[in-house]
């Protein structure tokens, strides 16, 4: 009685991350803030999507991850490269990835610019999740 | 009668000689006629020692009072030198009163000591004009002929002497008159050249005057100002040209206020009667600025400035209105261009500030929403995640502290602000203050009241701090009046003297006013009713009065607005540094 649920527990485990690895897509997300890399991962895994978090776009940037990220979650303000440096880099290599800027700034005039130039969404920090939501929906059906 | 012929032709020889004699001396007034008396006295005298056969003949003239009389004598064939005349005179005159017939011992040398008839002779009626005395040797002196003769002469001459007087008299009066004629003409002539003097006098001032009247009506309208005058207890106003310009009014017209009010933007209209009301009773100069409007809808800006003279009873203010439109709208242009720099450099530093706060707080509180986001849905899901929530709900208090750890930063950050300890008379920080927005508030058309304590005891503490409170609350004010038109927008500051040794601040204004409820948000950081306002004026302003251990408090109007005051404690005497208390700004214990 025991061992089989938690049999089944298991294969259910084993089954859902082969699909997370296979079939979910995957978002990433480039944050300076720790305590972001730390907690958004897990919101959007519990959306059920694959996800992968870098500290800068430049580890972004030498990762494998590149081709398969389906959408980004980035920071704008970051020490060295910024968030739209990023977005201009993937541009010039060709990577078309939706992008949903994620920023602690008050300044509500970049959104617009920032949609201007092709973002999915911009979010002030602290977002609520169903936005966050939203906004990968969003940017998963563009792709 | 029986007569001899020889003695007969003798007889009419003489009488003959008489005949000629008599009209010779007939004719002697025409010769006389113009002369003057001694010329008259010696054809007489003359005349006389020639007809008569005289040895001496001799006249002294009467004369007034003062005068030298006229005294000639003539001696026929005179040899040797003659005394003088009035000697000569005055010894004939003793012969006669001696009734002598000796010639007197002083010409005895020159006539000889022969026996001589003297004989004298009255001019005038009763002798008053003089007396002629003629003297011969012969003894049969005078003859009946000759007495006749004498006699004629005495009257001729007594006649020309009359004419001569009068004439010298009616030459002396002509004399008179010409001189006074002369001396009129004068005095004409000098009053004349007076008059013209004053007439060309007169002229230049004249000329002087319009030229000034005229440089001053040109000055006037060059630098668009014109002047006028108001007599306080009639309302009699007087304007010149260039105001009616100005006013855009005829001429010909009565200024009255009521004209005036025609002018005057209606927007402006209550800070001008109010204006003219404290004039009335104030009796203080006016500097005032407020708009006109023209018939045509334009606007112009004017200065007035005006000084009371008189006494009570003729007070009389006097002084110029400017037109400063152009002024204005340089003002305006440079106000803009200042206000603008300024709200940029606000931006620049408040924007920094709020951006660094922000980023700072939403960093943790974004951690915060997340964690718990993603907390609630790890427990809702089927089987729920235990440890994953519990993860999540660890880091969700871990991000709250960290939260208020960065308050508690920037607080330590605010409390770094030196602030100094000095003597500060709040009066004179007020006056500074309201100078410094005083065209602000002219702007909003804010009529400002100052209600200044006399001998306000000065308070101790950071002189700028307090004028930050003071300055934040005069705009507070101003600005929660920017909606209010359907009242003068009044705004007072007092200060006095509060009990427990404090002076106490306050400004009272007709804005919006607050409600009730909001009463205790009012002083909290970034609360605020303002569409552009941080809402920290007045949690900062509460601050610094605090660190001045004093308060600052806000009550409602009875009637429209809000009362605002600060109290703060007197300079103690004899104090030194420790007047401001630094660590009394509120800390995040006190807020949490």
């Amino acid at each position: 009685m025991d061992a089989l649920p938690r049999q089944a527990h298991a294969y259910w485990m084993g089954l859902r991350q082969k699909r997370r690895a296979t079939e979910r897509p995957l978002v990433s997300v480039v944050d300076d803030d720790e305590s972001v890399r730390e907690s958004l991962p897990d919101l959007v895994k519990e959306f059920g999507f694959a996800v992968r978090a870098f500290s800068s776009p430049e580890e972004f940037l030498a990762s494998d991850f590149v081709r398969q990220t389906k959408c980004l979650i980035l920071d704008i303000a970051m020490p060295g490269m910024s968030g739209t440096d990023l977005q201009r880099e993937l541009k010039i290599r060709g990577h078309g990835i939706p992008i949903i800027f994620i920023t602690a700034s008050t300044d509500k005039t970049v959104r617009p610019r920032l949609l201007e130039q092709g973002a999915v969404e911009c979010l002030f920090k602290p977002f609520s999740d169903a936005a966050l939501l939203e906004a990968l929906n969003v940017a998963l059906r563009v792709n | 009668m029986e007569v001899q012929p020889e003695h007969a032709s003798g007889e009419i020889k003489h009488l003959q000689r008489c005949i000629n004699d008599l009209v010779s001396l007939l004719a002697l007034p025409a010769v006389w006629s113009g002369g003057d008396p001694p010329q008259i006295l010696h054809t007489l005298l003359d005349a006389l020692i020639r007809m008569l056969r005289l040895d001496l003949a001799s006249v002294r003239l009467e004369v007034p009072v003062g005068e030298v009389p006229i005294e000639i004598v003539r001696i026929a064939g005179l040899r040797g030198a003659m005394p003088p005349a009035h000697e000569i005179c005055e010894a004939l005159n003793q012969c006669l009163k001696n009734d002598s017939r000796k010639w007197p011992p002083l010409l005895q040398s020159l006539m000889g000591d022969g026996d001589v008839s003297i004989v004298p002779l009255p001019l005038g009626l009763q002798g008053e004009l003089g007396v002629v005395v003629v003297a011969t040797q012969r003894a049969d002196f005078p003859q009946q002929t000759e007495a006749l003769l004498l006699s004629v002469a005495a009257n001729q001459a007594s006649i020309g002497l009359q004419e001569a007087r009068l004439l010298s008299h009616q030459k002396q009066l002509a004399n008179e008159l010409d001189q006074r004629v002369v001396q009129r003409t004068a005095e004409l002539a000098a009053a004349n050249e007076g008059l013209k003097q004053e007439l060309a006098e007169r002229k230049r001032a004249e000329q002087e005057l319009q030229r000034s009247e005229a440089f001053l009506a040109e000055a006037q309208h060059l630098s668009r100002i014109g002047s006028f005058s108001w007599r306080v207890s009639t309302d009699e106003i007087t304007w010149s040209e260039q105001l009616y310009r100005i006013f855009q009014i005829d001429r010909d017209a009565r200024v009255t206020f009521e004209l005036i009010g025609t002018r005057i933007h209606p927007e402006d209209l209550s800070v001008f009667q109010e204006q003219i009301e404290r004039s009335r009773q104030d009796r203080s100069d006016v500097q005032l600025e407020f708009r006109l409007q023209m018939p045509d809808g334009a606007v112009k800006y004017v200065h007035v400035a005006a000084h009371i003279r008189g006494d009570r009873s003729q007070l009389e203010y006097i002084g110029a209105v400017q037109d400063v439109t152009e002024r204005r709208s340089w003002e305006e242009a440079l106000s803009k261009a200042r206000s603008e720099l300024a709200h940029v450099a606000r931006i620049t530093s408040l924007g920094v500030l709020t951006a660094s706060i922000a980023h700072e707080v939403n960093q943790p509180l974004s951690g915060i929403v997340t964690n718990a986001s993603t907390c609630l849905r790890m427990l809702a899901a089927d089987p729920p995640n235990l440890d994953g929530a519990r993860e999540t709900a660890r880091r969700t208090i871990r991000d709250g502290n960290r939260a208020s750890e960065v308050v508690t930063r920037l607080r330590a950050l605010f409390r770094k602000k030196e602030t100094t300890n000095e003597s500060v008379d709040l009066n004179d920080a007020t006056r500074e203050v309201v100078v410094l927005s005083s065209s602000e508030l002219q702007r909003n058309r804010v009529i400002l009241q100052q209600e200044l304590a006399d001998d306000l005891a000065a308070v101790a503490g950071d002189r700028v701090q307090l004028q930050q409170v003071i300055l934040n609350l005069l705009r507070n004010a101003s600005d929660a009046m920017s909606a209010v038109d359907d009242r003068p927008r009044q705004l007072l500051i007092r200060t006095e003297a509060d009990e427990d040794n404090h002076v106490r601040l306050t400004v009272k204004d007709v804005g919006v006013g607050f409600s009730p409820h909001s009463a205790d948000r009012l002083f909290e950081s970034f609360y605020t009713t303002k569409n552009d306002g941080m809402g920290i004026g007045l949690s900062v302003s509460r601050s610094i009065i605090e660190s001045h251990h004093g308060r600052l408090w806000a009550t409602p109007n009875d009637g429209p607005g809000v009362t605002f005051s600060f109290s703060v404690p007197c300079r103690p005497e004899g104090l030194t540094t420790d007047g401001v208390d630094a660590s009394r700004l509120p800390s995040v214990s006190d807020a949490a």
